[in-house]
């Protein structure tokens, strides 16, 4: 029999950093294969830069009112375009990682990937991981470009920079409850039904709709307790209205979702591998 | 720790589905009070399998075959009974398995479709800890004895199922496993690409030593490639024996088809009996132990009036059903 010693397998059992290795692995591999769809990566970002200009067009008409007692009245002129932009770009760069997930478990090739020694779910989010950066690179610049043609002035460099950390812990947040709406394939087949709830929570908590302060406030306080909050709502706030103590309280509390949700997520994980290994898929 | 790289003692599986009742009052009546059927998929089979050996695990539909692959691969939990692979439990020690086994699912790709295999490769790579000049080596190894190099920069999904299964056998073999489980490697190829697949199972597992559980419906997989063959049907064992001494015994028939739509075909040659067909074909039944194919086809296409010929293996279930009426009788 021919022996391998390089390729030990005991040595290799015990590398201490071989998951975050294979973790950083499938985060290139996710983003070589956003790249290597760059139609659709150019699609979405024309679809972004478009949304951009109508719902512009929407708001400034609305700034124009000049309602009284609305944030509307007091933000900074163009501030409602930059809010927009954002929470549109961390919404559009999220990959549909749970429709992966659906996938893979309603078509049993999760079982495929059980055979290898490492955890499934981290190598899938980190694959997600990877195309959501790509695509946040893309658009990110797409709507730099769209300021500068429109003759708008780009966001000041604090605020720059707050997004810059803000924008992708929101987007991994919103790629952590799509791997939530994901998993519940295991218990209900399609996740739809999830993802659905999901979508509605998001436009209305995560401020998609419009800045959660302009809701009652109730609703607001509600809004801002909630990881849709985290996701768009602060790191999209922030840009228009920086602040290094609101700065920080948002990356905490973005910190604190992503830490609750990744436990939330693999728990789930373990109780539904636990229906793969009985054979009850 | 045993000399057997494989020991199975009284497995079994037993699948649970839940009895659906008909109509909505069914399906709410369903909901409070199930009812479930069970299903024993493996049924206390019991086996070992020594370091070097291929075997191959063969039966009907349904017979069990897969399920045993996942047991002793640990995605699956038995109901009852014990498994060791490299004296481990595999369900328990799933990951610590996984460096030492290498899986091909025949109908599941475990690379990714819209990427070149270099990058699965690559990624594969990390996934078992093999990095550096020793992984270049056994990857620039591989490609070249599965003829890889042309295929290297092509995204996976392009590529004829033939090619995406040679590169399905490479990824599983990247972190130089001493044991392949192969299940159904050679389902939806054509001759020659099962040919070509076959050859580098056979030479790959010649030269590394390495042991090879197949499960296959083509009994050919089983002849060219496996040194024992088991045989399963309806969870339980039915024989356990040598490749050759079950070709002797079984494995000696070929089906012959002739198109023959303007005359009725006759053969009269010692081992050769005539099937049930559609009237413009003619099947027969060659025992190969008494009459070549050759001789068969000489004899058919003396008469002229042949438009096409098949020459087939029997289907595996009938190869089981006689392994099985054998050996209870």
């Amino acid at each position: 029999m021919r022996s391998m010693p390089s390729l030990t397998i005991e040595a290799a059992a015990h590398d201490r950093f071989g998951a975050l290795r294979s973790a950083l692995a499938a985060v290139r591999l996710g983003a070589e294969g956003a790249m290597a769809g760059w139609p659709v990566l150019l699609g979405r970002s024309a679809f972004y830069v478009l949304l951009m200009i109508v719902l512009t067009a929407l708001w400034n008409k609305v700034i124009a009112e000049r309602l009284p007692g609305t944030l509307v009245a007091a933000l900074p002129a163009g501030g409602l375009a930059l809010y927009i932009g954002v929470t549109e770009w961390i919404g559009l760069s999220v990959p549909a990682i749970h429709l992966r997930l659906e996938d893979d478990i309603r078509s049993g090739a999760v079982e495929t990937h059980l055979l290898r020694p490492k955890a499934y779910l981290v190598q899938r989010f980190s694959e997600s991981l990877g195309a959501m950066l790509v695509r946040m690179t893309v658009m990110g610049m797409a709507a730099l470009v769209l300021l500068a043609a429109c003759g708008r002035t780009w966001p000041p460099l604090p605020a720059l920079a707050a997004l810059v950390v803000l924008g992708p812990l929101g987007a991994t947040i919103g790629l952590l409850l799509f791997t939530i709406a994901g998993l519940s394939a295991f218990w209900v087949r399609r996740t739809v039904p999830a993802f659905l709830i999901l979508q509605k929570m998001l436009f209305l908590l995560g401020g998609l709709f419009a800045p959660v302060t302009l809701y009652p406030a109730w609703l607001t306080r509600i809004a801002l307790a909630t990881p849709f909050a985290a996701h768009m709502y602060w790191p999209a706030s922030l840009t228009i209205t920086p602040s290094a103590a609101e700065m920080a309280k948002a990356l905490a509390a973005q910190l604190i979702w992503i830490g609750l949700l990744a436990g939330v997520a693999a728990l789930i994980w373990r109780t539904g591998l636990k229906k793969v290994l009985r054979g009850d898929l | 720790m045993s000399s057997a790289v494989i020991t199975v003692r009284d497995l079994r599986k037993t699948y649970r589905y839940a009895n659906r009742r008909g109509g909505f009052f069914g399906a709410i009546g369903g909901a409070f009070s199930p009812s479930y059927k069970l299903i024993d998929a493996v049924d206390g089979i019991s086996f070992e399998i020594a370091a070097g050996e291929r075997v191959a695990i063969i039966g009907p539909n349904g017979a069990g075959k897969s399920t045993t692959l996942k047991m002793l691969s640990g995605i699956l939990e038995p109901t009852s009974g014990e498994a060791r692979v490299f004296d481990l439990v595999p369900w328990r020690q799933r990951k610590a398995l996984a460096y030492r086994i290498g899986v091909v699912f025949g109908q599941r790709s475990q690379l990714w479709g819209e990427l070149p295999a270099r990058d699965s490769f690559a990624l594969l790579g990390h996934i078992y800890d093999q990095r550096g000049a020793a992984f270049d080596k056994r990857l620039a190894e591989l490609i070249e004895r599965f003829d890889l190099a042309s295929l290297m920069g092509q995204p996976v999904q392009r590529l004829s199922l033939g090619q995406r299964m040679r590169c399905e056998i490479t990824a599983s073999l990247l972190h130089a496993p001493s044991l392949l489980f192969l299940d159904e490697p050679t389902i939806g190829l054509d001759i020659t690409a099962k040919a070509a697949i076959r050859d580098f199972i056979t030479q790959n597992a010649r030269e590394e030593g390495q042991t090879v559980v197949l499960t296959s419906h083509d009994t050919r997989d089983i002849e060219l490639v496996c040194d024992r063959v088991i045989v399963i049907n309806q969870g339980r064992i039915v024989v356990d024996q040598p490749t050759d001494q079950l070709r002797r015994q079984f494995l000696a028939h070929k089906l012959v088809t002739l198109h023959a739509p303007s005359r009725v075909v006759q053969i009269d040659l010692p081992g050769v009996t005539r099937r049930p067909s559609e009237p413009h074909l003619a099947v027969f039944e060659i025992d190969t132990r008494k009459v070549r194919v050759e001789q068969v086809i000489a004899a058919a296409l003396d008469g002229g009036g042949i438009d096409d010929i098949t020459i087939e293996d029997p289907p595996m279930e009938e190869v089981v059903r006689e392994i099985y009426a054998v050996a209870h009788d």
